[in-house]
């Protein structure tokens, strides 16, 4: 049983509670105690930090300490031994960082269920407990996701693509095995992704903006929600396969926890319930303090994200992305080193956020922005794609190819004799129907390390289109992109500036990052 | 096209009399439909879009947001444009073009690559939409409308006209139109869908018939009658397409450019 150090058992009635306590520097849950177990038994406090690399993460449960014995969310409810906190842990903002994976794989020696094979191993058919069978998972944190090829519609029929797909490049095997390759017994494609976060969902699943029964990208059907019939925001999942968290868990419960009988309805409740009350944020930054204090920006630190607003677009200066009131812009000197030092990254942290929301450039031939009727290239800024208040998602349909998996943006070491590291994610071939328009950027030949949404809509303008990740919490789940190609948060920035040519300076990529780090 | 023409020979005169004389600009009213590169003229606040057509710079909008009445282009593609000469003073150096409709090209063109650095000799004095975020609502949006005096619900078959990019089909520009179709099948609580796509074809103003794919009209008709069906409109529908190159004008080509879906009830 985990040693757990509670910062504080609040009331249920947390909205109407100033947490501000809680964001003052205290001793937080760091190292083995933070892992949550499997059917560890202990409640889950109403509030409750976590160290990380950049300060302390704030965990908020509004509706009170959640008791977990018995909970579907924290028991072991599959065969494998795994539960949904086995990658979705509090200590790593509901999600899984690679030093985590790291650390249980010496803990455990490679026996914690995460390192299971139907997913954790690049390929089920690698022999067990050796590293290179795991590579994937220990190196860039990214699970095997296994989907039907080809696409399956709705009602589990299978799909006609736009596309054929070819397998390149196969370093894991799986993509080319008689069992689990593409054209093996199980047509199956497996790409590799990191787990989302399942905090802040609140927002991440709103249906308040911009959610019709048709695509605002594209025009096709919205996926709907089975329990309301609405179409949803298609924002949950990388590739946006399942609308609602009840959905997701069902799928996740069936994939990565092989429970050998479908989740209840009272146990899809259950964590439906738990999701949308849960929030996670940086509350304390070694560099800035604390990150939700009186008279400090609003938009700070896991109580924010607890009382604010969800379904609302925040690319204006009426609503903001993420609000800070300009609190830290031109602070005072400090009266001593301490204060002055925290001031000064304070300042850092308002000119990353104003760098984020104003310093505009050239965004091009980025698939489901450019083609939105914004025109190729368009002068914007991050806020433009990443305009969700309080999140930095897209407020719906938020799926976009900025080229984290496409050619010929998407990091992988060449293939040479040179090359000391060789590449370590697949490389499908798409090559798009002659008699349809090509992709607008990539044309009707892409290769690409993971199809993306592609793999669920069948359409070659999908090919490499993820859906935008929150921003909350980074500091405690690296890395980050979907295939987990940035190790740090200075790789996000250094991808986005190779990217778009966007010539940053070293004072605004410093600022930038630690803007990122206090979200 | 006997203006165009005309000015065709004008410009093979003027070019024979040397570059000391300047072609004459285009008179305001004449209908201008080409094909060419977007070129985009940055300024100080949003690019502004151009494209060149015989010697002449068309200025054809300027980046704002998805509100927008004509959205810009796309770098990499050329650009259908089918316009009416302005009499308004040049913007960013280009005639003006108004009203303007503008299709992005399919395929992709490598030459159409032009990106123009801010100059202040071009300054917009209109300027909908900043380049950053914006002051919270969008460029264009209108207040809405006062509610209806009656709520007479509708009688008769309901008429929709769908309109497309040139040889692309449903995109961005339709969900507001198909929320239109199964709104409207609701009030009429309709029993009867006919859905009929349309080849568009266009009348360049060098006389080019620059037609869409064959099939476009069909694969239209067909993914609109699906995603209706899919969003719950299962009535009885008819599919049926057409093929509108002998209605190509010159004049709102564009228009040939979609399906018609007609709700009975």
């Amino acid at each position: 049983m985990r040693t757990l150090i509670w910062l504080a058992l609040l009331p249920a009635a947390f909205a109407t509670t100033p947490l501000i306590a809680q964001s003052s520097p205290a001793p937080a849950v760091s190292g083995k105690s933070q892992w949550w177990e499997p059917g560890d038994h202990g409640p889950l406090p109403a509030y409750i930090e976590y160290a990380n690399p950049w300060g302390r993460l704030g965990i908020v449960n509004t509706s009170g300490a959640i008791a977990t014995d018995g909970h579907p969310f924290f028991e072991a409810i599959g065969t494998n031994g795994r539960a949904c906190v086995s990658c979705h842990q509090p200590g790593d903002g509901m999600s899984l960082a690679l030093s985590s994976i790291v650390r249980r794989w010496d803990e455990t020696h490679g026996k914690d269920p995460i390192f299971a094979a139907i997913d954790g191993m690049n390929c089920p058919n690698l022999p067990a407990a050796d590293p290179a069978s795991h590579s994937l998972l220990l190196e860039r944190g990214l699970f095997r996701i296994a989907l039907p090829w080809p696409p399956v519609d709705a009602t589990g029929n299978a799909m006609t693509p736009e596309f054929t797909l070819e397998v390149v490049r196969d370093p894991t095997g799986c993509n080319t095995d008689r069992v689990y390759g593409i054209d093996g017994e199980r047509h199956e494609v497996s790409v590799y992704r990191r787990p989302r976060p399942a905090a802040n969902l609140r927002y991440v699943s709103s249906s308040r903006f911009g959610v019709t029964p048709f695509i605002g990208k594209t025009g096709q059907l919205a996926t709907v929600d089975p329990d309301t019939g609405r179409p949803a925001n298609m924002n949950m999942m990388a590739d946006a396969r399942e609308p609602t968290p009840k959905t997701q868990a069902q799928s996740a419960a069936h994939t990565h926890l092989q429970v050998s009988e479908p989740l209840t309805a009272r146990q899809l409740e259950q964590i439906r319930t738990f999701e949308l009350q849960l929030y996670a944020a940086q509350a304390f930054s070694t560099g800035a303090g604390a990150l939700h204090e009186p008279g400090g920006p609003s938009g700070l630190g896991p109580q924010a994200m607890a009382t604010g607003n969800d379904g609302v677009l925040g690319n204006n200066t009426t609503r903001f992305v993420f609000p800070m009131e300009n609190k830290w812009a031109d602070l005072p000197a400090g009266r001593d080193a301490t204060e002055r030092e925290r001031n000064a990254s304070r300042e850092s942290v308002q000119r990353g956020h104003d760098v984020f929301f104003f310093r505009t450039f050239w965004i091009s031939d980025a698939m489901h922005i450019n083609t939105v009727g914004l025109g190729n290239p368009i002068k914007r800024t991050c806020a433009t794609c990443h305009g969700m208040h309080m999140t930095g998602m897209d407020t719906a349909n938020g799926w976009m190819d900025l080229g984290t998996t496409n050619h010929p943006w998407a990091l992988e070491p060449a293939e040479s004799p040179w090359a000391k590291k060789l590449p370590e994610l697949p490389l499908f071939k798409v090559t798009c129907r002659a008699d349809l328009p090509p992709h607008p950027f990539l044309g009707r030949v892409i290769y690409t390390q993971d199809p993306g949404r592609a793999l669920i809509s069948g359409k070659c303008e999908d090919v490499g289109a993820i859906v935008i990740q929150q921003f909350r919490g980074l500091a405690a789940r690296a890395p980050y992109f979907s295939n987990g190609s940035a190790a740090t948060l200075r790789e996000i920035v250094d991808f986005y500036d190779r990217r778009f040519n966007i010539r940053y300076t070293e004072q605004e990529k410093d600022d930038l990052v630690n803007f990122l780090s206090v979200l | 096209m006997g203006t165009q023409r005309r000015r065709r020979y004008l410009l093979v005169l003027v070019a024979s009399l040397g570059p000391a004389i300047a072609a004459p600009a285009p008179a305001a009213g004449e209908r201008i439909n080409f094909v060419s590169c977007p070129i985009v003229r940055d300024t100080r606040s949003v690019p502004c879009w151009l494209s060149e057509y015989q010697g002449d710079l068309y200025y054809l909008t300027i980046q704002s947001d998805v509100s927008a009445t004509v959205q810009p282009p796309m770098l990499g593609h050329q650009v259908l444009v089918e316009g009416v000469v302005s009499a308004a003073a040049p913007i960013c150096g280009g005639i003006v073009l108004e009203p303007v409709r503008l299709s992005v090209m399919p395929e992709r063109d490598a030459n159409c690559n032009t990106l123009l650095p801010a100059d202040d000799r071009y300054t917009i004095d209109f300027n909908p939409r900043p380049p950053g975020p914006s002051a919270g609502r969008l460029a264009f949006a209108t207040d809405p409308a006062p509610p209806p005096a009656s709520s007479a619900p509708p009688s008769g078959p309901q008429t929709f006209n769908v309109y497309f990019d040139f040889d692309k089909g449903v995109s961005f520009r339709h969900p507001a139109d198909l929320v239109a179709i199964l709104g409207m099948a609701t009030r009429l609580k309709a029993t009867r869908l006919r859905v009929t796509g349309v080849r568009g074809a266009h009348r360049l103003s060098d006389g080019t018939l620059l037609r869409e794919s064959e099939a476009i009209g069909q694969r239209r008709a067909n993914e609109v009658a699906q995603l209706l069906a899919g969003a719950g409109l299962k009535i009885s529908t008819t599919v049926d397409w057409t093929d509108g190159a002998s209605q190509a004008d010159g004049v709102d080509d564009w228009q040939s450019r979609r399906v018609t879906v007609v709700l009975e009830p």
